[in-house]
């Protein structure tokens, strides 16, 4: 009993520890303000941490993050009203920012960097959001069975010929709302629900599984291609487990679109909170994201597609080639996004 | 207290009102003040049930809620299988026999609930995925691999049995282990058999015990999310969070988890309403331990094969998968902030087990002493917010702390204070959270074990003059320890799980492990999640290799 005792108070005091520790940061803060920016992420990325203090090296500001999921964060922020401590919004799609932007939560902001180096269908129409980085939506197919010439775009997907052959994730993740909300902008509603019915119908299994699960069951034969994002493969292409470099080794590339609109992108972004209490920390700090130091980062650990056309993606992607991409501004992907799940629903696409 | 006079007036409102005062003592009170407290996050997701459902309510009635209900009925069945087979066996064979490694297989079929459940369906996908640990095992010893498919609902029902059946272990095993050894001694004597009597005699009196444990079990199948999200199995939660996110209809969302929490309370029901006929009390608690049997031969390794199988299959398989990706990842993962941050968990858990096992058990004294029969019932709404998805209640939560919040703002604020947020981003919001979401956990166990104190003991010690307080702690509260240590392990493994809650109301710069695992995890990063992981799994070993000792020595 007394040992029981002694544990909880032992533990009651580190608890405390912590509990003063929190509260020496926020005094700290209080003295000098202009020294913080305090982050709400959805990036959970190692290197995101280390881009994080470079620029605390940098600037001398300190970075403070909150890691969630964009939805937890909007609904964090929302509740928070303008007692929010947050300063920047960073989530992993263009969805979340536009709903962020829609539900009041972010601020314009003059920039001339942002605004002149980012290309303009990648950031917000009314500079609340820009984008850092970019994903493609690609098809994944088996080099041994899959001819690249038969393939052409998404819509082709539903030809009959694919019959059971089609591998993607639940529709419950974004990149494949925000890929159908592309479609629904791109070609109507009514084309987006039948294309949907189709790729239900070419599937080779119930969706489940994240996009690295897709491309280990066109390797295994499950099906023959699969819809998954570029960077998952360039992920693969690195990882410390030999049998999925092998795996990532045996499909190859097709970016799906290239005679019409290009291929859909996606971008990870960020905006400045409205009740942001950091403001200029906050426009610094997405500055510093977009610098090219810090885009080196996202495509050298990360596999992405750097914003900044300046800076070279590295070399597992760039071996992929150029591509042309879908030009649709992106705010297209939140506005649609609702939209996008319905039709999911109504197709039976889980 | 006082009795109420007029005769002529018996059923008049005044005159309830009046008895309802004078049945009531002071715990009545302080019971419905501490079920408010507990309760207030999922009154205020009530409150929203009245603003009616999102437009879309129709779309899911008619695409996916056929599909929610199915699938969580059929978790709901298997689960319950499997969870009792498991459980059940592990508990009576640890209690009744001796065999090899006995000592150590008891405390081991605790832990595998350490690792949270969505990490177990990672594991098992990596071990029986496309190049996964069984293809290279099978191709090692030159064999052709057959692919199983686990990533579906009987699979889901397989990882979420094998992690969660420890709740039915722990709560079995505690009244096998105090209960058990007259009733024993009597059916022995009587010349029935072992197998008879474990069946006729032990299994129906465990049952309150064992259905305690099983409640929880479901309550947890069905919160699941990271599982069933991963292996495609749509449920309610999968449900609430797609409403809520994907279709931007909170409203929605919250009729979703009302649906769930409508089931979880027809549970709760089912489990009063099959407890009622078996009361049974015993004075004997802890004094005579169960004996334990010696085997030898074939039954001896049977037994020791039933004790370790969901051993294998729960804890050294995926552990051992993960220690395979930790050691592939270390590298670049490795870091020794992670003991900080083990520490750090540690304090976070085991500070909250204690205040919810703090709760619980004011929960469960408090009605008893209070003399309204209702409140016994009325304190049962504080155990609903394990049902309740983590994220939801975090929403639950913040509703009426950041209020309170901006009050305090505006007060101090008038005194030239300016305080920030109190209560949102400290610890405070994420213990109280913690507590709202896992009273459950810790009243259950202590529930049973305080049903099977004969109430004849408090009562002579009240008789004899002396208060309550004092004869809770004088003569029940040893002889409920052992449901009180298990509540505390449950709970403070529970909480090192912990995840969405977590992620919504963690104040900065504190981290946990399991929000490490998840950072990774969720950019399907899974072998990189699995340091985070094992680190959970061993800060977890501690309290129950630890408090499963101060339980037996009893």
């Amino acid at each position: 009993m007394k040992t029981i005792l002694a544990v909880a108070i032992f533990s009651l005091l580190v608890a405390c520890g912590n509990e003063n520790k929190k509260t020496d940061n926020t005094e700290g803060q209080e003295a000098n303000k202009d020294q913080v920016v305090n982050v709400y992420t959805h990036r959970h990325y190692e290197p995101d941490q280390n881009i994080f203090k470079m620029f605390e090296e940098k600037t001398g500001i300190k970075v403070k993050v909150i890691n969630a999921s964009a939805d937890e964060l909007i609904q964090k922020m929302k509740m928070e009203g303008k007692q929010s401590p947050a300063d920047v919004l960073i989530t992993v799609d263009a969805g979340r920012l536009s709903r962020a932007k829609d539900e009041g939560l972010l601020q314009s902001i003059d920039s001339e960097l942002l605004e002149n180096s980012i290309p303009s269908h990648l950031q917000d129409i009314d500079n609340q959001w820009f984008g850092l980085t970019k994903r493609a939506r690609i098809i994944a197919y088996a080099k041994d069975r899959v001819n690249p010439e038969d393939l052409s775009t998404y819509e082709d997907l539903v030809n009959k010929k694919w019959k059971g052959k089609i591998l993607v994730r639940s529709s419950s993740n974004i990149y494949n709302q925000s890929l159908m909300a592309s479609i629904i902008a791109n070609n109507g509603e009514a084309a987006a629900k039948s294309w949907a019915e189709g790729i239900v119908a070419n599937l080779a299994r119930s969706p489940k599984g994240s996009d690295r699960d897709q491309v280990k069951a066109v390797v295994a034969g499950e099906g023959d291609l699969a819809i998954v994002n570029s960077y998952y493969i360039g992920k693969m292409l690195n990882s410390p487990d030999a049998e999925e470099v092998k795996t990532a080794q045996k499909i190859g590339l097709f970016f799906p679109n290239q005679e019409d609109r290009g291929t859909h992108i996606n971008v990870s972004g960020a905006g400045v909170a409205k009740y942001a209490p950091n403001k200029e920390n906050a426009i610094l700090f997405i500055e510093y994201l977009i610098s090219e130091e810090a885009q080196q980062v996202f495509t050298d650990a990360n596999y992405e597609y750097p914003i900044l056309e300046s800076v070279s993606p590295v070399e597992d992607i760039r071996a992929w080639g150029d591509f042309k991409e879908d030009n649709l501004g992106l705010n297209k992907l939140g506005e649609y996004n609702k939209k996008a799940v319905l039709i999911f629903d109504a197709a039976g696409w889980k | 207290m006082q009795q109420g006079g007029n005769k002529d007036e018996a059923f008049s409102l005044k005159t309830r009102i009046k008895r309802l005062k004078r049945d009531s003592n002071k715990w009545s009170v302080f019971t419905l003040a501490i079920v408010f407290f507990l309760a207030l996050p999922i009154i205020f997701i009530g409150v929203e049930l009245f603003a009616g459902p999102g437009e879309t309510w129709g779309h899911i009635v008619e695409y996916l809620l056929p599909d929610y209900i199915w699938n969580s009925f059929y978790l709901v069945f298997f689960c319950s299988i499997l969870v009792l087979v498991f459980g059940v066996s592990s508990a009576w064979f640890v209690s009744r026999f001796d065999f090899m490694f006995r000592k150590q297989m008891e405390w081991l079929s605790i832990l595998p609930l350490a690792i949270p459940s969505y990490i177990v369906g990672y594991a098992y996908a990596g071990i029986f995925d496309y190049g996964g640990s069984m293809d290279l095992l099978f191709r090692q010893l030159g064999l052709e691999f057959i692919r199983i498919d686990i990533m579906n609902r009987a699979g889901l029902a397989f990882v979420l049995s094998i992690s969660l059946f420890p709740y039915v272990y722990v709560s079995a095993r505690a009244f096998f282990l105090n209960q058990a050894n007259n009733l024993l001694e009597a059916s022995k004597m009587l010349g029935v058999s072992e197998v008879k009597t474990f069946f006729k005699l032990m299994l129906p009196l465990a049952r309150p015990a064992i259905v305690a444990g099983l409640v929880l079990v479901l309550m947890e199948v069905l919160n699941d999310y990271g599982a069933a999200k991963y292996y495609g199995v749509n449920t309610f939660t999968t449900g609430i969070f797609r409403s809520w996110f994907s279709l931007e209809e909170p409203q929605t969302a919250v009729y979703l988890s009302a649906l769930l929490i409508i089931i979880i309370f027809a549970l709760i029901l089912f489990e009063k309403w099959q407890v009622r006929k078996i009361k049974f009390t015993s004075s004997k608690t802890s004094s005579t331990q169960i004996q334990r049997r010696e085997t030898k031969g074939s039954t001896h390794w049977l037994i020791f094969s039933v004790v370790f199988l969901p051993i294998l299959l729960g804890f050294v398989l995926p552990v051992a998968q993960l220690i395979y990706w930790a050691v592939l990842t270390a590298s670049t993962v490795f870091d020794l902030e992670f003991i900080i941050i083990s520490l750090q968990s540690f304090a976070i858990a085991i500070t909250s087990a204690i205040i919810t096992v703090f709760f619980a058990l004011l929960l469960i004294y408090f009605s008893k002493w209070s003399t309204l029969s209702a409140i016994k019932n009325i304190s049962r709404i504080g155990v609903l917010g394990y049902a309740i998805p983590g994220a939801v209640i975090a929403i639950g939560i913040m509703i009426p702390t950041l209020a309170l919040d901006k009050w305090l703002i505006k007060m101090l604020g008038n005194f030239g204070i300016d305080s920030g947020l109190i209560i949102n981003g400290t610890l405070i919001a994420l213990l109280y959270a913690y507590a709202v979401r896992f009273l459950a956990v810790a009243y259950n166990p202590i529930d049973s074990t305080a049903l099977k104190v004969d109430n004849s003991i408090p009562d002579s010690s009240k008789v004899l003059g002396v208060g309550n307080l004092k004869t809770f702690f004088k003569i029940e509260f040893p002889l409920i320890k052992t449901g009180v240590f298990s509540a505390v392990i449950l709970v403070f493994i529970d909480v090192m799980k912990e995840l969405p809650l977590t992620l919504v109301l963690k104040p900065y710069h504190i981290d946990t492990l399991a929000v490490k695992a998840f950072e990774y995890a969720s950019d399907e990063m899974v072998m990189e999640a699995s340091i985070p992981s094992l680190f959970i799994i061993f800060t977890a070993m501690i309290p129950v290799i630890f408090l499963n000792k101060l339980l037996i020595k009893k």
